[in-house]
């Protein structure tokens, strides 16, 4: 056996000098590709084809600027998002752990009286208390994660119109809407914050034990149990830190309002899908990652914005973010098949050529 | 290697007719010029050791795989020879798991192997069906509620309604029934049940291929039997001239003498005793492991055989104790079992084994991450890449890319790593089930040595496998379960291929 494995070490040196070698090729194709960085080439089109549609509105500085401030809260609900589906929960019920963050900080500021970091620090363990709610349901209880988070998103919109009487709650006062509208440079606090957010959260999944087994739980829960991963841990953990930046979303969301609105945090269940969707073809090729997250955010709000600005009717976002929706999962799976084409391919005729030479 | 053709029967009808079937997958030859007929009214069985080719000839004859060259053909309803596609829809399975619908009842599932075409809308008549299986059912004597879900059937109640979907819509009775290891999941009784069902279509002229281990239900059921070694037909008699060691001699061949691994064995205190452990299918082990021990394991599926490796590492519930270096391992920890000192590598990697979606620097450090972190919880990338190149070195996995995605490798690289992530925790006892399933030759021999060298390095190991050679050829010890017990523990010297071969099929050999 010893003769035979020389033999092979052997025939192999050239083999790994090539791979070596094409792997760093592939490594820079990979990262210039269409298919890796699509969303910026999408960007670089749309902002193109706007520019000469409306460029009186779309090449504005003022419109840029409101727009990002408007997208920040979207793209924090859309990066806690990533959280939990990088371990392979899908939280259906983002939407309205939003909503609950946004009325429940309104309750205890104006309701309740409380003072505003008091209202705060609540308001986010509330967020987090309903992630584990979720955690427990999906991992102790066996529901299945749509299911488990469907019917606590149903519960969520329940206690929403509970606690505002299906009304909106004003006079939340100067000092907290000043969280949303006060500026540093040119944008509002919301966009740093944000920022803070989707660095720290990038920072934990892409560098840490932690963001490993997030990722490992997601890809094939078995597997990691069997590595010594504590899964439902994870699972649960993951869902705890998505409902506390959802619901900090949430008071971000009323502070910019200057109301507790019942009715406005649903809506963030469909953009915050679709842009960690589209995310996940960015970057990290089919994995779901923070900053493909924000990016999809701003090239959803450009191409919105843009079809707003050259006149289109209200219901266009929606439509918009539906399509980026199925057109993101659908080019991940076209992807996939692709992938799984070539290697088909390759052992095919790769195994036909091998097996005539002799002949 | 001399082709024995005594069936004399020649005025059989042939049912079945395969001619020169030959079938090569990447690095390995599974079928060379494999020639098989089946009679009317005849019961063919079909054995062979684990890789002899057999399951790939059923699944040539399930149109799972294509052949590379000859030809199949089976008898069409006018009497004339159907080949390829036609010809396997004149074929009936019952595959070892039944391939019952569990969630649906009798009815539905009788219902399931229908064409519906444009009535597929149509309101199903349901009184209608719901008699026909009951009266299909009563035709093999059993009498239960068609119409409760198959989960809640008993085991024999299950095959008879297996039994019944396989025969249900034939046309006429000379259809072929083919039996894939049908009592693998099945108690004495069932077989039992099995085998007059089985007997009374072929009385009625339908020929039955007969896929199984089980050297005792080849004898008794079957008039002829074919087998099977290294992609070859090695023998083709009918059974009357047959006993049990000439059937365990057709299978194994002239014994080989191989090339021995070098293990040094350490010997001293067990570092891994188990007392008394049950689960899955497993009754009541005991076992002890040295360091530098290589002990091998072996039975057939449903010997408890494939749940020995889990039940000690604590991945699926258990009963009994297992202590590591004296101190109680604890069960449904896998997490523990690692930092202790335990690594398992499951028999499906897909499924157990590795994350396909992550790269293979990922799945390599997964384990035990801890080395690798630093300062704010942070892992090392630099400190990650030169283990994942270190260990793509000493494994030798190939392409050497560390950041390529798992599921990109072929078979026996992926095995590679999922080998090389079990030994990178420094394991004091390494399990493992089904170490070179579907892997090509040159990989086995590699992952071979790794055994061989972690053993050496003071490893206990066991092996759990399927593959009598392989276990022969690793283990200084090996044990054979059947039915959940341990039937034969054998020496180096005493364990030859066809006494454990023997001792798993529950017959003895000298």
């Amino acid at each position: 056996m010893v003769v035979k494995m020389s033999a092979e070490a052997v025939g192999n040196t050239s083999q790994e000098l090539q791979g070596e070698e094409e792997s760093r090729r592939n490594q820079v194709l990979r990262l210039l590709s269409f298919r890796n960085i699509s969303a910026l080439y999408i960007f670089v089109f749309l902002f193109v084809l706007f520019a000469f549609w409306v460029p009186d509105t779309f090449l504005v500085f003022t419109t840029w600027k409101a727009m990002i401030d408007s997208q920040a809260i979207t793209a924090m609900v859309a990066v806690a998002l990533v959280i939990p589906v990088s371990a392979g929960a899908f939280d259906l019920a983002i939407g309205t752990e939003v909503g609950l963050g946004g009325i429940l900080v309104a309750w205890l500021l104006s309701s309740q009286g409380l003072p505003i970091p008091v209202a705060i620090v609540l308001t986010i363990l509330a967020g987090a208390l309903i992630g584990l709610g979720s955690g427990l349901l999906i991992t102790k209880a066996r529901i299945t994660t749509f299911i488990a988070t469907l019917g606590v998103s149903s519960i969520l919109a329940a206690m929403i119109s509970w606690v505002s009487g299906g009304q909106q709650i004003l006079n939340l006062g100067r000092n907290f809407q000043e969280l949303a509208i006060g500026t540093i440079g040119p944008f509002t606090y919301p966009v740093y914050i944000l920022l803070i957010i989707a660095a720290f959260v990038w920072y934990v999944l892409e560098c840490t034990q932690v963001g490993r087994y997030v990722y490992s739980t997601g890809g094939n829960p078995d597997a990691a149990r069997l590595a010594g991963v504590n899964t439902n841990a994870v699972i649960i953990g993951s869902l705890m830190a998505c409902g506390a930046i959802s619901a900090a979303g949430g008071i971000l969301l009323s502070a910019s309002l200057g109301t507790g609105d019942p009715t406005s945090g649903p809506a963030y269940l469909l953009p915050a899908f679709s842009a960690v969707f589209l995310g996940s073809t960015q970057f990290r090729s089919g994995r779901f990652n923070v900053w493909g997250t924000v990016v999809a955010v701003i090239v959803l709000a450009t191409g919105v914005k843009g079809l707003q600005l050259a006149g289109a009717p209200v219901w266009i976002p929606e439509l918009f973010n539906g399509a980026a929706l199925l057109l993101a999962v659908g080019l991940a799976n076209y992807e996939r098949s692709g992938a799984r084409l070539k290697v088909f391919r390759e052992k095919f005729f790769g195994r036909m050529r091998a097996g005539r030479a002799p002949a | 290697m001399t082709i024995v053709n005594s069936n004399s029967d020649v005025d059989r009808i042939p049912l079945i007719r395969a001619s020169g079937i030959t079938k090569t997958f990447p690095g390995t030859r599974a079928l060379s010029d494999v020639s098989l007929s089946v009679g009317s009214g005849e019961i063919v069985a079909v054995v062979g050791q684990n890789g002899s080719g057999k399951s790939t000839f059923v699944k040539i004859l399930a149109g799972i795989y294509e052949m590379d060259s000859g030809t199949l053909e089976v008898r069409g309803a006018d009497g004339e020879m159907l080949s390829s596609k036609q010809a396997q829809d004149e074929l009936h399975f019952i595959h070892q798991d039944l391939g019952l619908v569990s969630d649906l009842s009798a009815v539905e599932n009788l219902a399931l192997g229908h064409q519906a075409g444009a009535r597929a809308l149509a309101p199903r008549q349901g009184r209608l069906e719901r008699r026909r299986a009951r009266e299909l059912v009563r035709g093999f004597g059993c009498d239960f509620d068609v119409t409760t879900p198959i989960s809640k059937l008993s085991p024999p109640e299950r095959t008879i309604v297996a039994i019944v979907r396989a025969l249900e819509g034939w046309t006429r009775p000379d259809n072929v029934l083919v039996l894939d290891e049908p009592t693998a999941a099945l108690h004495g009784d069932e077989v039992d049940m099995l085998f007059t069902a089985v007997r009374r279509v072929a009385e009625n002229g339908a020929g039955v291929l007969f896929i199984s281990h089980r050297l005792d239900e080849v004898l008794g059921l079957a008039d002829r039997v074919v087998a099977f070694r290294d992609g070859e037909v090695v023998a083709d008699e009918r059974i009357a001239g047959v006993d049990e060691a000439a059937l365990v001699q057709m299978i194994v061949g002239r014994e080989v003498s191989e090339a021995d691994l070098d293990l040094v064995p350490i010997g001293g205190e067990p570092i891994l005793s188990v007392r008394g452990l049950s689960g899955g299918r497993l009754k009541s082990l005991d076992l002890d492991l040295r360091p530098g021990e290589v002990v091998g394991v072996t039975g057939l599926i449903g010997s408890g055989r494939e749940h020995l490796a889990p039940l000690v590492f604590g991945s699926i519930p258990r009963s009994g104790e297992v202590r590591l270096n004296g101190e109680v391992l604890p069960g449904n920890r896998p997490a523990y079992s690692i930092r202790t000192g335990v690594a398992y590598v499951p028999a499906d990697r897909r499924a157990d084994g590795a994350v396909m979606e992550m790269s293979l620097r990922e799945n390599l450090t997964l384990p035990m991450l801890s080395p690798l972190r630093r300062g704010f919880g942070r892992l090392s990338r630099k400190a990650e890449l030169a283990e994942a190149r270190h260990w793509i070195a000493s494994t030798e996995i190939r392409p050497p890319d560390p950041a390529r995605q798992l599921d990109k490798f072929s078979g026996g690289n992926q095995q590679k790593v999922v080998l090389a992530k079990c030994l990178r925790t420094k394991p004091r006892v390494l399990l493992l089930d089904e170490p070179t399933q579907g892997v090509d030759v040159g990989a086995k021999a590699a992952i071979y040595e790794l055994i061989a060298n972690a053993a050496n390095a003071g490893c206990a190991v066991l092996v759990c496998s399927s593959d009598v050679k392989e276990v022969r050829l690793l283990s200084s010890r090996v044990l054979v379960l059947r039915d959940g017990e341990l039937v034969a523990e054998l020496s180096k010297g005493e364990a030859s291929e066809s006494r454990v071969f023997g001792a798993s099929a529950g017959v003895q050999v000298g």
